[in-house]
């Protein structure tokens, strides 16, 4: 089960969260851990270079895309291998998003709700769904999966 | 939208407003902005916890600030740059879709949608059910496909479930709570309850439309529909049969796999609209409750296997793999052809999608290690020989998965035979490749084509088709993986080692027979030869010596073990790793990999450079420290090396670890280790009190002693506190690690009774036994010299022990805890040290008042004792039977003694005899008369015959017992009395008699306190009230041992029993001149001024009559034969006096009455029951002949006279 996605940007504020399964008075915790994660850790990251984390049985991978963090939670099936997938799901398609390279903050925010119509197509109900950034790029314009 | 109000993520979109795109900004802001109505939601920063929605009222109130912020940043985008300032509140984002909704025809209506009010709106959890009609109009009549998708995308929101605080699963910013928002009918009244159904029957309709212009539009209806809450069985229901209707149609028809298995171009319209169903059928089934029951699940799953799509077939897998977990053969059997070569499973290996190949390893391994499948061995080597190809993987996800899977890990049930059998499979199991040429061609160009690095195996198995064995190729593979830059990976890899540890010792924990490390790997030919060879890892070193062989590839001849030796040198080296929770990883697997046998210096010290790196966080410590406590489970051998890692974190990063855990840790260890261990283990956990404690000198930062870690105020309290924890265990456990319970001893009860001095008493306790010994050793050292709260815990650690222990460690702490309460000898235990001008509290004002209810507990458990055996004595003086009366009163007694004594520690009420040993008998007739049935009772010999009877063993002969010449005893007794002249013995008698005459004047106390049989709390009350006159009293108890009193601590340990002295076990007699003192102090602490000399000869009467056999307890009669060598001929053996009489014949034959554990090389063990050939007396001891060895081997040696029975 995928737990959580979250963006933040470089100082910590949260700019996309997703949580599956996590009970509401949880997220403020995980929020607060993976934002200490990264203000401890991600400071002079290279993009795209995995960070990782553990708690008890949660793996956590996270990484600096450009200007924003990019935090996920998996357990069971999701430990940090399959989460390194899902983080790179996630950053190749926010960079196709945002015109091919890492994005700024700026531009992170102008492309807001297709990076959130991405995210729905990559992690469904927790589960991961959709891996290819071309399939994913169809399925936000409302076209099927596969081209005819 | 985090942390703060001021910070939102509608003003971080605001916060650069250069670089704010105004072209795209256009009119329809305008009417938004300006109504900032009351109805506003709080568009809270995301960051903030849902927890703070109060009332409605508040909500609302809120409102506005929040929005503020939060609009803030959407209005960036969508306002006019001179607008920029006011903020768009939710409710004005509401307010244009609705309005935008009915021009959904025009195409500014559309651009607007899309690129302001929809993005803007994501910031939000999700939209409330006010929105929704405004939202199906536009799935109905918009036609520009980004609203549409946006349409979508906000509907399934609504559908999922909000909870009650409309927070869904989404997180973001929690759209207002529109019940309350309903109920000031602020926005229509509407509720989600309203709108879900109507939400629902248009997706239902719209997923059921088959027309292909409406084919993307229908995957997308499917797909918000799986929002929909699974508690709505309504919906759900539906769900089902659509989805299940659309599989139906589209899963049989032509299949063109093998074309668009990587999901590209290509194939026709109709088979690609085909496969697009499936995916979102399936997508829509994975995501259903799964329904064991229904084969429909399992059908459509299995057909999903031979989908084109990927995900489809991804899905598929994990419906079926959690299928099988619950029902392995259906699923096995539905598989059917599917598993076989060439079948669809075998294209599943080629797949590009990395968790469908995961979800294909667990299926295999469900299904190969199901016991349901054992009758079909056909089915399962299927299964496992796909699940071995699956160690080739390119992606290590999928490797590692299959190496866990082979490691027998489980998700949930785990098993050490299933994990012994999987490290018995990774080191003796050979890859046999497919024959089919197709796949393994197939398998190459899936290799080639794949980024990922081909680990050297892979080709080599392309080359030779040799069969590989399992644990070479996961050998490399691992080595290969450790060489990564990436950290995910080092961090499985490093998981999948310790995986493989667990495994490893489960295999040595069920002792496996064949497992040898040293076999060769690559010679399986030769394996089963030296199977005879050790099993343990005695083969390392060895292994260690041809490291270099095979770290050069050479290959030559493998070892399991050289491979593991040359795996954990890769690993060590991963401890470098910059991420800690890599190294933790890798620590765990050091951890795991580490085998009793080997030496762990080496992990002693990785574990202690890494402890001084501060960047630890400490829940990371707690983890290695609860892998320690796995790892102990798995192997009990390993105690003592787990605690002394676990030593290692106690002093290196006190500050950081968990005390509970640190004490569970030493808990388990205690309980698991072996008999032997359990000194090892105790002296292991103790070690952490030998370090230098935190002074108060240090504390107040004067001087830093402790060298080891407390080098801040901070850690030193966490040392602190350890050692507190360590104090405590040490006094719960040491009975428990010593075996020394006062009610099941090892040795013989009551050996207080045997009066020595104090040191010879503690020579014979530490020779007895020494972890006892040892740990009341440093509980005495703590309580005398610790810091106040480590003291004070020790005080109480002893008074447990005291409790628990039989003679003479009780006897000892006894004396120990008087000192301490008195403070007197304070000097001798803490000469050095250093008054810091403190009062070290033991005095009898500090620790004396904590210490005065246990004293006070201790005293009258002595006190009763001793009343309790004058009682006997008199009795049997008189030749009068216990009536009931007396009887209550001494169970009663007996009650409220486990009462007081249950305040201070545990101990089982049935058996503890806080009267001591010799009440045993008396308060089972006590129990047995009032509680179990007249029958029982009589058949009882007690009652039978009479209290005088009942104290001997049924087994021992009573005639003998009548036997002895009582006139003979009498006058001896006289004579003894009135003899003057034996100097060196009358002390000795005095003291019987002082010991015998002390407890009859303590007597009313104890009897008052019987009748008012007061309750636990009551007593409590009275105890702490009596508190400062027993101190009193034991002031002058102990008056031996304060400075005042001639004597010293042994004369105030000897006084409390009456001066009897046991000198022949140390063959050193008793000090006689300090018997005067110590009747003196007898008299004190018993309050009473009854006379030796009456006393004596009351007392002496009975004993002498009936205390060789009388009592049950053995100690008693021990020593009494062991007054003899003393005393001299006829003055103080009684009993064997009697029995040198009897025994001056020839040898004779004799029986065990009793067990008789050998206090020295001449002594010999006895068995109850046993018989034996009496060879000769000497001074009380016979001199016995087995018939055959005892356990121990001897054959012969000395045993008490009172301990056989002649016959």
């Amino acid at each position: 089960m995928l737990l959580a996605v979250l963006i933040s940007n470089s100082e910590g504020n949260i700019l996309v969260e997703r949580f599956y399964g996590v009970l509401a008075e949880e997220r403020l915790h995980w929020r607060s851990f993976l934002v200490k994660l990264g203000s401890d850790n991600l400071k002079g990251a290279k993009n795209e270079e995995l960070f990782i984390a553990s708690h008890k049985s949660v793996s956590i991978v996270y990484t600096v895309l450009g200007d924003v963090c990019i935090y996920v939670v998996g357990k069971d099936e999701y430990d940090e291998l399959a989460l390194a997938e899902v983080v790179f799901v996630i950053t190749s398609t926010v960079k196709d998003v945002c015109g091919g390279k890492p994005p700024t903050e700026r531009m992170f925010l102008d492309k807001y709700g297709r990076v959130c119509l991405c995210l729905d197509e990559i992690v469904w109900k927790g589960i991961l769904e959709n891996t290819d950034k071309d399939r994913i790029k169809r399925l936000i314009r409302l076209k099927p999966p596969t081209e005819f | 939208m985090m942390d703060s109000s001021g910070t939102t993520l509608m003003d971080l979109i605001t916060a650069d407003p250069s670089a704010a795109p105004s072209a795209s900004a256009s009119s329809p802001g305008n009417s938004m902005q300006s109504t900032t109505s009351s109805m506003e939601p709080p568009p809270k920063a995301l960051g903030k916890p849902a927890t703070d929605r109060k009332s409605k009222k508040a909500t609302l109130i809120q409102i506005p600030s929040d929005t503020i912020s939060a609009a803030k940043a959407v209005r960036a985008n969508i306002m006019p740059p001179k607008q920029k300032k006011k903020p768009v509140s939710y409710a004005q984002l509401a307010r244009s879709i609705h309005e935008l909704a009915a021009t959904s025809d025009q195409k500014s209506s559309q651009r607007q949608l899309v690129n302001h009010v929809f993005p803007k709106l994501a910031v939000y959890n999700s939209v409330d059910p006010s929105l929704a009609p405004s939202l199906l109009m536009l799935n109905q009549q918009c036609e520009d496909r980004s609203v549409l998708r946006y349409v979508y995308y906000y509907l399934a929101r609504i559908l999922s479930d909000m909870g009650s605080q409309g927070l869904g699963a989404g997180g973001g910013i929690p759209t207002p709570n529109w019940d309350a928002l309903a109920d000031i009918d602020a926005i229509g009244g509407v509720t989600r309850a309203d709108v879900v159904p109507k939400i629902a029957n248009q997706l239902i309709a719209e997923s059921l439309n088959e027309d292909i212009e409406f084919h993307a539009r229908r995957l997308q209806a499917l797909k918000a529909l799986i929002y929909a809450s699974s508690s709505n069985s309504e919906i759900l229901t539906k769900m089902s049969e659509i989805v299940f209707g659309i599989l139906d149609k589209v899963s049989d028809g032509p299949k063109k796999r093998k074309k668009g298995i990587f999901g590209t171009k290509g194939g026709d319209k109709e088979f690609i609209i085909r496969s697009n169903l499936q995916y979102a059928a399936l997508s829509a089934v994975r995501r259903l409750p799964l329904d064991p029951g229904n084969p429909a699940f399992l059908h459509c799953a299995v057909q999903g296997i031979s989908f084109a799509d990927p995900v489809a077939v991804r899905h598929s897998l994990e419906i079926i793999s959690e299928l099988a977990c619950r029902d392995p053969y259906s699923a096995a059997m539905a598989l059917g052809k599917h598993a076989a070569s060439g079948g669809a499973l075998q294209d599943v290996l080629h797949l590009h999608d990395v968790l469908a190949r995961v979800a294909l390893a667990r299926l295999c391994h469900t299904i190969s290690r199901a016991r349901a499948l054992d009758e079909r061995p056909d089915i399962k080597s299927q299964f496992n020989a796909l699940l071995y190809q699956l160690l080739l993987d390119p992606s290590e996800r999928v490797c590692f998965e299959a190496i866990l899977c082979i490691l027998g890990k489980g998700d949930n049930n785990e098993r050490t035979e299933e994990r012994a059998a999987g490290w018995y499979r990774l080191t003796r199991e050979l890859l046999k490749l497919p024959e089919a040429p197709s796949i393994s061609s197939k398998e190459n160009n899936v290799e080639a084509k794949d980024q990922l690095p081909p680990k050297a195996t892979t080709d080599k198995s392309k080359k030779t088709r040799r069969p590989q064995p399992l644990i070479k190729l996961v050998m490399r593979r691992l080595e290969s993986s450790f060489r990564s830059f990436s950290r995910p990976v080092l961090h499985a890899a490093a998981r999948v080692v310790q995986e493989m540890g667990k495994s490893r010792a489960a295999a040595f924990a069920v002792g496996l027979q064949d497992i040898d490390e040293g076999d060769h790997v690559n010679t399986f030919a030769d394996a089963t030869d030296s199977l005879d060879s050790d099993v343990n890892d005695t083969s390392h070193p060895e292994g260690i010596r041809r490291t270099s062989s095979v770290a050069n590839g050479t290959g030559g001849r493998e070892t399991i073990s050289s491979l593991l030796v040359s795996l954990m040198e890769v690993v060590r080296t991963t401890v470098a790793c910059e991420c800690v929770y890599v190294r933790a990883m890798v620590i765990k697997a050091l951890i795991w990999m580490q085998s009793p046998h080997e030496s762990f210096d080496e992990l002693k010290s990785i574990i202690a450079s890494e402890l001084s790196d501060p960047t630890w966080p400490a829940a990371l410590l707690n983890d290695i420290l609860l892998t320690l406590h796995a790892r102990f489970k798995a192997t009990p051998d390993m105690a003592v090396t787990l605690l002394e890692i676990a030593r290692i974190f106690a002093t290196k990063v006190p500050g950081k670890i968990d005390a509970d855990v640190l004490q569970l840790l030493w808990k388990t260890c205690l309980v698991g280790a072996g008999p032997n261990g359990k000194h090892t283990a105790l002296e292991a956990v103790t070690i952490v009190l030998d370090l230098p404690p935190p002074q108060p000198g240090s504390m107040a930062g004067i001087t830093s002693v402790d060298r080891v870690s407390a080098s801040d105020p901070k850690s030193a309290l966490a040392l602190q506190r350890l050692v507190q924890a360590a104090v405590w265990f040490l006094g719960e456990n040491a009975n428990y690690a010593a075996s020394e319970y006062a009610w099941e001893s090892a040795t013989p009860p009551g050996t207080a009774l045997m009066m020595l001095d104090a040191d010879k008493m503690v020579a014979a306790a530490s020779s007895r036994n020494p972890t006892l010994a040892s740990a009341l050793a440093r509980l005495q050292r703590c309580a005398s010299n610790g810091s106040w709260e480590v003291r004070i815990i020790a005080a109480q650690a002893l008074t447990t022990m005291a409790i628990r222990s039989g003679e003479p460690y009780r006897l000892q702490i006894y004396e120990f805890l008087n000192a301490l309460a008195q403070g007197g000898v304070q000097s001798q235990f803490s000469d050095l040290h250093v008054s810091n001008g403190e009062d070290q509290g033991a005095s009898g004002t500090g620790l004396g008042s904590l210490l005065s209810p246990m004293i006070q507990v201790l005293d009258e458990m002595y006190k009763s004792q001793d009343e309790l055996i004058k009682e006997i004595r008199n009795h049997d003086n008189a030749n009068k039977e216990w009536t009931d009366e007396e009887l209550k009163k001494l169970y009663e007694t007996h009650e409220r003694l486990l009462d007081l004594v249950s305040l201070f520690c545990y101990v089982p009420r049935a058996k503890y005899l806080p009267l001591g040993p010799i009440s045993v008998k008396l308060i089972d007739i006590y129990r047995t008369r009032h509680n179990i049935s007249a029958s029982t009772g009589l058949s009882d010999p007690a009652v039978a015959t009479g209290i005088s009877d009942l104290i001997y063993e049924s087994k021992a002969a009573p005639a003998e017992s009548d036997a002895l010449d009582n006139d003979l005893v009498n006058i001896w007794a006289a004579n003894l009395g009135d003899d003057g002249l034996l100097a060196k013995n009358a002390p000795a008698i005095n003291r019987v008699n002082e010991f015998l005459a002390g407890m009859g004047t303590d007597a009313p106390d104890v009897e008052e306190n019987i009748i008012s049989r007061p309750s636990v709390s009551d007593m409590w009350a009275k105890t702490l009230l009596e508190a400062t006159e027993l101190e009193e009293d034991d002031v002058r108890s102990s008056g031996s041992s304060s400075p005042e009193s001639t004597g010293s601590v042994e004369t105030s340990i000897s006084s409390h029993f009456g001066g009897m002295s046991y000198p022949s076990l140390f063959s050193s007699r008793p000090a006689y001149g300090a018997s005067q003192s110590s009747e003196k102090s007898n008299q004190n602490r018993l309050g009473s001024v009854s006379t030796m000399g009456t006393s004596s000869f009351l007392g002496i009467d009975s004993p002498i009559r009936e205390e060789p056999l009388s009592y049950k307890s053995p100690v008693m009669q021990r020593y009494e034969s062991f007054e003899n060598p003393l005393a001299g001929p006829g003055s103080s053996s009684i009993g064997s006096q009697d029995e040198e009489q009897v025994s001056s014949g020839n040898s004779q034959f004799g029986t065990a009455l009793y067990d008789f554990t050998a206090g020295g090389d001449d002594e010999l063990n006895l068995t109850e029951g046993e018989e034996v050939e009496i060879e000769y007396e000497v001074d009380g001891w016979f001199y016995v002949k087995k018939k055959r060895p005892g356990r121990d081997g001897k054959m012969a040696g000395l045993v008490p006279v009172l301990y056989v029975s002649q016959s």
